[in-house]
């Protein structure tokens, strides 16, 4: 009796890890069309004189990198593409970790700011970026017509050349701060209440708390945030699409903009050239998480 | 248990019907449209009779790509339903609206892989990158197959589907741009509401006249997302040869009509400032701008608003006037076969009549371009059309069929002209930056 229970669990094992590679096949399925396929054949793609047409397809070898490593308006979308991310990142985690102090408590007034606040996220970016590009528009918009009637002239926030950048910057963490926000309500509300009882009698204010105590002890989440949103931040594209087009001047027109720009919008439709951008943006990407990840890991350890 | 039972029996249900419909999308789309061309089939059975029973040949279903999303493109599926309706050659046509961004996305890679549409409605600026990648089929052959004769239209309007001397597509409509001006403003301002100007001197002091910052009304919209030919030919200048890939934008002409336009945008402000063209669309149809150079897809949403306005030929310069011409075509993707293209053909035919071209120009204000057509008093009596044809003389070709067009419009023209109305620039700085630009994209 116990003999044959043991072969079944023998058995049993092994069948069940099959139907565990069975669940996680469609994710790989998708993950390899979309993203593994993808990756690699822009690696290929990158080398090649190749237009969306896909004739007479030719190799170049570095040629592509050298165009883009010359071309102005690369040098133009990385900088603007970092202006962005250097900007956003800090003020959405910044506004998610301030705003974590007051809503970290588990009551119903809590519970429904925290929901508004995670709305903006749920709905799409184009959607967003139609609204905010109406509610901004110097002619038709509601917030100009709001300034103007307390004696604010004309600002044009997404079309004048200086303002347009810092608008998207702010219009995307109002966007995407309720995301961040929830996850670290969540830490926050991890964090034992005893470390904060024994603070109160030695004294500690709010400030003191929140620095010595919460901080530390959910900065795992918030290295996580900080990771996460800097990968996305580099990668920005649907804001800036929606509302300026890259313009006025370009100021807004970030890598991934320019990718586009190049593959689908201008002829020829120079997909190696486009692609060899999307190498580049690859690389900048990856290094700069492998920094973010060691430098913001171990301060954390 | 029962209610565990009947959960779990609902469930399995759902998740069966789920993944039917998930993989089976592709069937169950064919079958419905399978079934609407029946549909389509019986209704022109019963509405004539005659015409089910000559129609001899097979059922031929087309596939059509086109990027009329505006109210035009309603007026294009009445006359495609129409047609679906009445022809003789049992044609279905299965039309596919799309903006243009994602048509130059799509079409490409479809045309790579087989998987194009029969029948393609775009601008002829597209034409030329097409067919220097073979894309599409080369249809010389469609006057003498169909009969059709090519002396009916002004040959300015079909040479533009013409690339080295072979022909692509066969003309759609035709347009310029015009000068719109809003006669209501020009009232008020003290002008005459029937004289629009017709230099650029005149057109710079009228749109200084109707300019008025606290009313929010501006005399001239100049939108930065646009390139300005009229302007730049009008005082002899010109931005390059396509014929021998030769850079012409390095003029002593440009620089005065670069200077011209930064004078009135940025000292006299008579634009808005940083507007796209579809900002600038709304704010004509709000009667917030009283002059505007564009199509003639104005038309119609001005004559919904009830703006009082008036169409007249873009302004002269020292070289006379001129106005940048474009249109659309019809176009057969390559690899489509023998018989949907001779079906393609039918409805090219079918769109060549003067029936449909007078349809199409009536309610769309759009310029007629068939002699015999010109020739109809309806057409001779109608008032836009008539200050249309007047304004549509000056047409001319900007980089039409040259491969590099678009390229040269989004790298060099446009920058420039940004640059240029935005104040961001000097005219002098602006010009030479773009002329380097344009070597870059000629030298390729």
């Amino acid at each position: 009796m116990s003999k044959t229970s043991i072969q079944k669990k023998k058995k049993y094992k092994p069948q069940q890890q099959k139907s565990a590679y069975l669940f996680i096949l469609p994710s790989m399925l998708i993950l390899t069309v979309f993203i593994f396929i993808p990756l690699f054949a822009s690696l290929v793609i990158s080398l090649l004189d190749m237009n969306i047409f896909m004739k007479d397809i030719s190799f170049v070898g570095l040629l592509n990198f050298v165009r883009a490593f010359q071309d102005s308006r690369v040098h133009n979308a990385t900088l603007n593409t970092f202006y962005f991310a250097v900007l956003e990142v800090p003020l959405q985690v910044g506004i998610a970790l301030l705003l974590s102090i007051y809503v970290a408590k588990d009551n119903k007034y809590t519970r429904a700011l925290r929901s508004v606040y995670y709305l903006p996220f749920v709905c799409s970016m184009t959607a967003v970026g139609i609204v905010w590009s109406m509610l901004l528009d110097p002619n038709l918009g509601m917030l100009p017509y709001l300034l103007r009637c307390i004696g604010i002239e004309s600002i044009s926030f997404l079309k004048d050349p200086n303002l347009a950048m810092p608008t998207i910057i702010v219009v995307s963490a109002w966007k995407g701060f309720g995301y961040t926000l929830t996850l670290i309500t969540a830490a926050v509300l991890n964090v034992p209440s005893s470390l904060y009882e024994a603070a109160e009698m030695d004294g500690a204010n709010t400030w003191q708390k929140f620095i010595h105590i919460t901080i530390p002890g959910i900065w795992p989440t918030v290295s996580f945030c900080i990771v996460t949103t800097t990968i996305s931040a580099l990668q920005m594209f649907d804001q800036a699409y929606v509302m300026t087009q890259g313009g006025p001047l370009n100021r807004t027109e970030t890598l991934v903009q320019y990718i586009y720009d190049r593959g689908f919008q201008t002829a020829p439709y120079d997909l190696g050239y486009a692609s060899a951008i999307s190498v580049y943006l690859f690389a900048i990407i990856a290094v700069i998480t492998f920094i973010l990840r060691r430098f913001i890991l171990e301060k954390g350890e | 248990m029962k209610v565990k039972r009947v959960t779990a029996g609902v469930l399995a249900a759902l998740f069966a019907a789920m993944s039917v419909t998930g993989c089976g999308s592709s069937d169950a789309q064919t079958s419905t449209e399978g079934a609407s061309a029946e549909e389509t089939g019986t209704e022109a059975a019963e509405t004539d009779t005659a015409a089910a029973e000559s129609s001899e040949g097979e059922p031929v279903t087309l596939q059509f790509w086109n990027v009329f999303t505006g109210s035009d493109g309603d007026i294009l599926r009445t006359i495609v339903d129409n047609y679906n309706k009445t022809n003789t050659d049992n044609i279905t046509i299965e039309m596919d609206i799309m903006p243009n961004d994602t048509l130059q996305q799509k079409l490409p890679a479809a045309i790579a892989t087989q998987t194009a549409p029969d029948l393609v409605l775009f601008g002829v600026e597209n034409l030329a990158p097409y067919v220097s990648n073979d894309s599409l089929e080369d249809i010389s052959d469609f006057w003498d197959v169909t009969g059709v004769d090519k002396d009916n239209f002004l040959e300015n309007v079909t040479e533009l589907s013409y690339v080295d001397g072979k022909l692509y597509g066969t003309p759609m409509q035709y347009n310029v741009s015009y000068l719109y001006w809003n006669k209501d403003l020009f009232e008020a301002a003290g002008l005459d509401p029937d004289t629009p100007p017709a230099t650029m001197d005149e057109l710079a002091e009228y749109a200084e006249k109707l300019t008025d910052p606290s009313k929010n009304q501006y005399g001239l919209a100049m939108p930065t997302n646009a390139t300005y030919m009229q302007f730049l030919w009008a005082n002899g200048g010109d931005a390059d040869d396509p014929d021998t890939n030769t850079n012409l934008l390095d003029s002593e002409e440009n620089l005065k009509t670069l200077e011209w336009m930064q004078d009135l945008a940025v000292n006299k402000k008579v634009t808005p400032a940083n507007v796209t063209g579809s900002d600038a669309d709304a704010m004509l149809q709000a009667g917030q701008i009283a002059m505007y150079m564009s199509g003639p897809w104005q038309i119609n949403g001005l004559r919904e608003q009830g703006i009082n306005f008036g169409i007249a030929p873009c302004v002269a310069g020292s070289a006379g006037s001129f106005s940048p011409a474009g249109g659309c075509s019809y176009v057969i993707p390559k690899g489509t076969d023998e018989v949907k293209k001779q079906a393609a053909y039918k409805f090219m035919q079918y769109w060549l009549t003067d029936e449909v071209l007078k349809e199409w120009s009536q309610k769309n204000g759009f310029p007629v371009w068939s002699k015999s057509l010109a020739q109809d008093a309806e057409i001779q009596n109608d008032e836009v059309l008539n200050s249309i044809s007047k304004a549509t003389e000056i047409g001319r070709a900007y980089n039409l069929g040259y491969s590099l067009a678009s390229q040269i419009d989004n790298d060099v023209m446009i920058p420039m002209f940004e640059n240029v109305l935005t104040g961001a620039k000097s005219p002098e700085d602006a010009l030479k930056e773009a002329s380097a630009a344009m070597d870059n994209v000629l030298a390729q």
